[in-house]
């Protein structure tokens, strides 16, 4: 049998309750396939049972809750069995699992999670806001998984006295922080009337961007590991672009394979750094 | 706003510096704008495979000092442009608002004297700090022969300092950068750490250099070899406390009498690096790596190198090898090091548990054993052979019909 549930922690919960003694039961928040002659179900929250079994597999481990939380926000379409798995096992064992790495459920739901905060940890620096004119900063992101409001609070740390919007254009969804509260909205789409300055600020960025590259140590399989390319679409120093001049560009001379190309007005130039003195 | 053309050139003469990381400080946002992430954070990346995490920039490029390997030196022809400190300030509020920086790394070229100099930059740092009420994260480069009381008042609103030591002896040192001594980089070096202990030890309120101090090496430059480096390295390490050694291979682009003509192989720096963090992390000591007038081996890396002049240790049994013992396993990392631990308390591991926990066997499967058994190729030489093999094959590709030559001879453009 398939459990179909709408994504959300109760639902999945109310799922749970349902699936558990189900041998072969699948979980599915997103799209799935039925075989042939497979029953589905498509289950609605149940807020007392959903209450219940949190209860229940909190006494069981205490902090397996965030976990579900972090599960439930990937943007993977087996979230709902790979979090299904977890929990069951957690129920099955009767204690906290986390360190029973040699369990598929296990490391499947250790993987997920890592995946979710990995990308959280990188949006911390791959979002640029723009300034309205009003003085308010709006930043659009398109993040594989459902992270925008856990941003929230390390930009509010940081800025605690500008207003601002991180909008996922994605989900059409937007995390704001109004100077004092954070929630969430829908949002489709925006229109910001930008300060007077922002361009000038973005063109200093894009200039920043193209001087400390080091033209003649072309990396880009490394650039994009680090920084995907679907990360890149909101980023004014527009990475593609410097990209692509750098690899119609051509190669440096063999003399000096790493570096060496040569300075503008003919001057030698150091390659390593010295970072005077 | 600083201009554009200002901006270019000063982050040029700074781009060249390998330190980049925002990491190991916890500073806390009182009221202002900002605070430390003592992780570090990455904004961006550069077609040359760098990250962008700071602000890298010059006050100066207008030098006095004459360093035969360096862009910015007296004698060299390149547009010179100074910065105010207020144009440094704003730039960085601004980038910081807007989430392109995690903040600023401040350095200087030797501009009319190291005292003034280094005047300027504290000048800037403490203007950031209190005027802009900034508080991400402010990486201060040392100049050498300043003055002591300037460079405290510096470390009082840096998050890190850093005095370049570039090469890696005296007599070198000398010879290429005739206006540094050893003692201007070790002595302020040694400073910075005894002040930065007593601020700890008297529980004083507010930050001294949180994230401590770094430095970096050229390799390559002069004639020392790898052991020569990772013994001072190791010094800077356990004597100094430093938190960061970068290493850097030249690059010839300047002629020379007293430079080499040839570069420093990236294959050497990354040998180093390798080696640094096994001294760092792993709990290995660079006697044990590399003898004091030799070099790394280039075939191997230099953890497998030594397990392999260690085979007497091996193999380990995963299921009861102290943490110390499976951080020394070629190809175990303190990552997986820290899933063994912690999943073989609940089973005995095997090799398809190791599998499935993403521990990768390619080279420890010849260093353990896991529930008994044994995978590997059991002697020496031929552990030798299929670890320099598989180095090999990391950067060896599959002949393809349809390259070059091949292809336009198929396509009939000869």
């Amino acid at each position: 049998m398939i459990w179909f549930f709408d994504g959300s922690k109760q639902a999945f919960l109310t799922a749970f309750v349902y699936a558990y003694r189900d041998e072969d039961a699948v979980l599915s928040a997103g799209n799935s396939q039925l075989m042939l002659g497979q029953k589905s179900c498509f289950v609605r929250a149940d807020a007392q049972k959903a209450r219940r079994a949190e209860e229940r597999l909190k006494t069981i481990d205490p902090a397996c809750m965030k976990e579900l939380d972090l599960l439930l926000r990937s943007g993977e379409n087996n979230r709902g069995q790979i979090a299904f798995a977890y929990f069951r096992l957690i129920a099955a064992r009767q204690c906290p699992v986390r360190g029973m790495l040699a369990e598929d459920a296990v490391t499947d739901a250790a993987e997920c999670i890592r995946r979710v905060t990995t990308e959280l940890h990188r949006f911390k620096g791959f979002v640029r806001f723009m300034e309205s004119a009003s003085g308010a900063l709006y930043a659009p992101i398109a993040p594989d998984h459902d992270i925008c409001d856990l941003l929230v609070p390390h930009f509010a740390r940081r800025m605690p006295h500008i207003p601002f919007v991180l909008h996922d254009v994605r989900r059409a969804k937007a995390a704001v922080w109004d100077g004092k509260h954070a929630f969430t909205a829908p949002l489709a789409q925006a229109e910001i009337a930008l300060s007077a300055d922002e361009a000038g600020w973005q063109a200093l960025w894009k200039r920043y961007y193209a001087s400390v590259n080091i033209p003649s140590r072309a990396r880009l399989k490394q650039m994009k590991g680090y920084m995907p390319v679907r990360y890149w679409k909101f980023m004014p120093e527009d990475p593609a672009s410097l990209a692509e001049s750098l690899r119609q560009a051509p190669k440096a001379s063999p003399r000096t394979p790493q570096d060496g190309a040569p300075h503008p007005n003919g001057s030698p130039r150091s390659p390593h750094g010295c970072a005077r003195p | 706003m600083i201009s554009e053309e200002k901006l270019r050139i000063l982050t040029e003469s700074a781009k060249y510096d390998v330190s980049c990381s925002s990491s190991g400080s916890g500073r806390k946002n009182t009221g202002g704008l900002g605070d430390g992430m003592p992780d570090g954070c990455c904004h961006s990346f550069t077609p040359d495979g760098r990250c962008v995490s700071l602000l890298k920039i010059l006050m100066s490029n207008d030098c006095v000092f004459d360093c035969k390997y360096c862009m910015s030196r007296a004698s060299c022809d390149v547009p010179r442009a100074t910065a105010s400190p207020e144009e440094i300030c704003e730039l960085t509020i601004d980038f910081y608002k807007r989430n392109y920086i995690e903040g600023l790394f401040l350095s200087s070229a030797v501009h009319i004297s190291p005292n003034h100099t280094m005047e300027a930059l504290v000048r800037t740092v403490k203007l950031l700090r209190t005027r802009y009420g900034f508080q991400g994260y402010i990486h201060v480069k040392g100049i050498p022969k300043a003055d002591e009381g300037l460079v405290t008042e510096a470390a009082r609103y840096a998050d890190r300092m850093s005095y370049n030591v570039e090469l890696p002896s005296e007599r070198s040192l000398k010879l290429l950068a005739p206006q540094k001594s050893k003692q201007s980089l070790l002595l302020p070096m040694k400073q910075l750490q005894r002040e930065r202990a007593l601020f700890r030890a008297e529980k004083r309120k507010g930050y001294f250099l949180p994230a401590g101090q770094t430095t970096q090496l050229i390799v390559g430059a002069s004639p020392e070899c790898d052991g020569q480096i990772l013994r001072l390295a190791q010094g800077l390490y356990r004597a100094a406390g430093l938190k960061r050694v970068y290493y850097s291979s030249y690059v010839p682009v300047l002629h020379d009498s007293a430079l080499p003509d040839l570069g420093s192989p990236a294959l050497r720096e990354h040998r180093l690096y390798q080696a640094d963090w096994l001294l760092r992390f792993y709990g290995f000591d660079a006697e044990e790596l590399v003898p004091p007038e030799g070099d790394l081996p280039s075939d191997l890396d230099p953890k497998c190198a030594w397990a392999l002049r260690n085979m007497h240790l091996f193999p380990v049994e995963v299921n009861r090898a102290p943490l110390e013992a499976l951080l020394r396993v070629p190809g175990i990392g303190a990552r997986s090091a820290q899933k063994i631990l912690a999943a073989r308390r609940y089973t005995s591991l095997t090799f398809e548990h190791l599998k499935k926990m993403r521990v990768v066997l390619k080279r420890a499967r010849h260093f353990i054993t896991a529930s008994g058994k044994f995978y590997g190729a059991g002697n020496e030489l031929a552990v030798r052979g299929l670890l320099v093999a598989g180095e090999a094959h990391a950067n060896a590709t599959q002949l393809s019909l349809f390259d070059g030559a091949a292809r336009s001879a198929l396509t009939g453009e000869l």
